[in-house]
């Protein structure tokens, strides 16, 4: 019950981020489709981190779908879908090394990375032509920075949680 | 509170940032002098403008969900309008380098200056 209801505040969570870093206008500053700061991922990651990957597989799907229905439109929702799904595995993937190979930062940022990949991959698909992976390299160094920023942001989030003891570990 | 990096971590951002740049290197084009723009809908070709040689400025109207107009004069090419909600092809701007590209993804209609004059030109990406 208590992991249903966190699941709930965490979709909801992701969704008010989306919307928040919507007003925050990156792609006036780099026009290039589909570079955000990625903040939904802090959602994410406390998913995988505190509940497992089935939660953060349902937080990141629900997230995308309802955030179409909400602001975007199914174009939208299917380059988030491939992004947030690829992200999802790559994350999933790093984990196993965490607090070993890897911190935060890192898996914040290859998920970053890897989203990236799945939306170009998702774009090009979508117009049937591969120029779009002309904006590759500049998305996934911005990734980098992304990443960065939305690691250290988990990094306190769970900080604080670890120690108000809020949410035991679940999954 | 604070960040307590990995080794692993490094290796990932040295791993992208060495994908990112071997990308930007493979994809491009020198400058042959001769400077085509391809303007791609929805997979297809429309319409190829050579823009070295332009002398006048063209039009081209597209439609769809979101109709747009590309302009191109001397040297170089833009979304000079366009219906679509994001507006990112036309806060690209100006385009006018070899392997440059513009995109109105909700379109999906691109434009692509290339210095090979060739409908064919879509596998120039190399995939890892």
């Amino acid at each position: 019950m208590r992991k249903i209801a966190l699941n709930g505040i965490l979709i909801s969570l992701a969704l008010v981020l989306s919307y928040l870093e919507s007003l925050f206008p990156t792609s006036l500053i780099i026009p290039i489709p589909g570079i955000k700061l990625g903040l939904a991922n802090i959602a994410t990651m406390f998913a995988l981190f505190y509940l497992g990957f089935v939660s953060a597989l349902t937080v990141s799907v629900l997230r995308c779908v309802l955030g179409a229905l909400l602001f975007g439109g199914f174009s939208s929702m299917l380059f988030s879908l491939a992004g947030a799904f690829l992200a999802l595995v790559v994350m999933q993937a790093l984990k196993y090394g965490y607090d070993r190979q890897f911190s935060i930062l890192g898996i914040s940022i290859g998920g970053a990375a890897a989203h990236n990949t799945g939306q170009i991959l998702m774009a090009s698909l979508m117009m049937r032509n591969t120029a779009i992976f002309a904006y590759l390299p500049v998305l996934l160094l911005a990734g980098i920075v992304m990443g960065f920023i939305t690691a250290v942001v988990a990094q306190n989030v769970f900080y604080l949680v670890d120690k108000t003891h809020v949410v035991k570990h679940l999954g | 509170m604070r960040l307590k990096p990995k080794p692993g971590d490094f290796f990932i951002v040295l791993f992208i940032a060495a994908a990112a740049v071997i990308m930007m290197i493979s994809m491009r084009q020198a400058d042959t002098g001769e400077k085509t723009a391809l303007i791609i809908h929805d997979g297809v070709v429309v319409k190829k403008i050579r823009l070295d040689t332009l002398d006048h400025t063209e039009i081209h109207e597209y439609s769809g969900e979101y109709p747009g107009v590309i302009e191109a004069e001397n040297g170089r090419i833009r979304f000079r309008e366009a219906e679509c909600p994001d507006q990112v092809c036309v806060r690209t701007g100006w385009i006018s380098k070899n392997g440059q590209i513009a995109v109105c993804l909700p379109e999906g209609i691109l434009i692509k200056i290339t210095g090979v004059d060739s409908a064919e030109d879509d596998t120039d990406i190399l995939l890892y």
